[in-house]
Order: C-alpha cells, then sequence, then structure tokens
C-alpha cells in the first residue's frame, strides 16, 4: 500500500475549527463560565486523545503483562492534582472563599460499584474518558459502551439511596481536617513515591532486567 | 526467518497483545510476527511492551487508521 491509501482530512479539520470557533463565538455571548468550560473540555480531549492517556491500560497492565509505565504516569497525576487542589485550596482560604468538597461517605457499596465499573471498563476496552475519546476517533463499538455507561450511571444514581441503607456506610474522611494541610500533603505524596517505586520493581521484576 | 501472522482486526486493547505473546512462545528467534491493527492504542501499547522487552519493532501506518506492525523475535 502506498501513500494513495491515505485520504486527507484537511477539509474535516478545517469545518471542525470553523465548527468550534463559531459555537465558542456563541457560547461567550450567553455565559464567560460556560465557554471557559468547554474550551477546557476540548482542550482535555485534545491532550487524551494525543497523550493515549489511559486508565484502563494503567490498571490492567501491571499484572496483565507485567508494564508499569501507564500506572506511573497516572500516580504522577495523582501528585500533581493533590498539589494543584492544595494550591487552590490555600488561595481559597487565603481570600474567604468557601470551597463545596465532595466528600462522600464510604460503605460496602462503593467497593461493589468499583469492582463492576472495572470489570466493565476493561470488557469495554475504555473508561467513560476513554470511551468518549475513542467514539471521536470513530469506533463503532465504544458506542454501545457508551449506552452502557448512560444507563448504568442512571440506574446507579437512582438506586443510590437504597444501597446505602442496605450496606450501612462510615462518613468520608477529610484527611486535611484531621491532620492539617502540610502532613497530610507530606504523607500522600510518600505514599505515591513508595507506590512509584513499587510499581518499577514490579517491572523490573516481570519483565527481566 | 519465518514469517507469522495472526488474526487481531477489530479487536480490542489487550487481546491482541496476549495473542502476540502466545504466538511468541512457539515462535524461533529470528522469525519475524506480522500484525495489522485499526486501533491506535493497540499498536502503541503493542510497540511499547516489544520495546520494554528488548524485541526489534517496526510500526508503519499504512493508510488512515490502520497499523502495520513487524515484530522480530530477537531473543527466547
Amino acid at each position: 500500500m502506498g501513500t494513495n491509501a491515505f485520504h486527507s482530512q484537511q477539509k474535516w479539520n478545517l469545518g471542525f475549527i470553523v465548527f468550534l470557533t463559531l459555537l465558542l463565538v456563541l457560547l461567550a455571548q450567553i455565559s464567560t463560565n460556560l465557554t471557559l468550560i468547554f474550551v477546557l473540555g476540548i482542550s482535555l480531549g485534545f491532550v487524551l486523545q494525543k497523550s493515549r492517556f489511559c486508565l484502563v491500560s494503567a490498571l490492567r497492565d501491571p499484572i496483565l503483562i507485567g508494564m508499569t509505565e501507564l500506572t506511573r504516569a497516572f500516580l504522577l497525576l495523582l501528585g500533581i492534582s493533590i498539589l494543584g487542589f492544595a494550591l487552590v485550596s490555600w488561595g481559597a482560604s487565603q481570600r474567604n472563599i468557601p470551597l463545596i468538597l465532595n466528600v462522600f461517605p464510604l460503605g460496602v457499596h462503593t467497593v461493589v460499584g468499583g469492582l463492576l465499573f472495572g470489570i466493565g471498563m476493561v470488557l469495554a476496552g475504555g473508561c467513560s474518558t476513554g470511551i468518549l475519546m475513542r467514539i471521536g476517533e470513530g469506533f463503532a463499538m465504544q458506542g454501545v459502551a457508551f449506552f452502557g455507561l448512560v444507563v448504568g450511571a442512571v440506574l446507579g444514581e437512582r438506586s443510590l439511596i437504597t444501597w446505602r441503607n442496605l450496606f450501612g456506610e462510615w462518613s468520608g474522611i477529610f484527611l486535611p481536617d484531621l491532620l492539617g494541610w502540610v502532613p497530610t500533603l507530606i504523607l500522600e505524596i510518600a505514599v505515591l513515591v513508595t507506590l512509584w517505586q513499587l510499581a518499577k520493581w514490579w517491572q523490573k521484576k516481570q519483565l527481566g532486567e | 526467518m519465518a514469517r507469522f501472522t495472526i488474526e487481531i482486526w477489530g479487536e480490542m486493547c489487550p487481546i491482541p497483545l496476549i495473542k502476540a505473546k502466545n504466538k511468541l512462545l512457539s515462535m524461533e528467534c529470528g522469525d519475524i510476527l506480522v500484525l495489522e491493527t485499526e486501533h491506535s492504542c493497540t499498536s502503541r501499547g503493542i510497540v511499547v511492551w516489544a520495546k520494554a522487552n528488548r524485541y526489534l519493532i517496526e510500526e508503519e501506518e499504512v493508510a488512515n487508521g490502520i497499523w502495520h506492525l513487524e515484530l522480530t523475535k530477537t531473543h527466547d
């Protein structure tokens, strides 16, 4: 096969750029917040697609093929988010802006739901962002997976109260409230570094350097 | 220097890699395994995996969204 097997996608690219620009201009008239969220969403999608970041393979590959490259990328992501979040809450407290924290109660249903989602994402070949990204790339099968994701999310949201009452739950813990910000950061980063070293050791052991 | 092919067209992410791994076990040193996939993550994943395992790998995008891989088994 030569280069003639390639179809130029320039027309599509141009079309989508024009469409996105017009949509952004339109959104900017309505709300700045929406525009910013939309720009963030588009950029996130772009980075996800180009970087091939895949949460499924980050969690699956160490066990299946003994590779931990993406697992370590995931740990790095967590570390950066923790530092970023600390910065945001520090900035908010300096300016006396109250933060709405999503600290959720934990129970057996959390573990059961996590397991169900885990099985589903390995079968579907993508977590929620991965599925969205692959629909964008043109995979039809992920369209089916997306349908399943929506059905599951709606069912889960509707029946959450039942599971909470059935299994019981412990209230969520927000570590900085218990330990203070600095010890929490040190503890969390230390845990991540340990996991990083563990992942490195695991790959060396599995692939035999 | 035999050439082998396995059918991984349309397979989701971990399956092509597992199939390739199993096929490699039955191959001699110097044999080449030819793979073709339409799944970009699969192609990327196999290349990274092959490099980590010190196999020779050549990746070429032969058409929009179709990757042709040639993996040489350099050691047991």
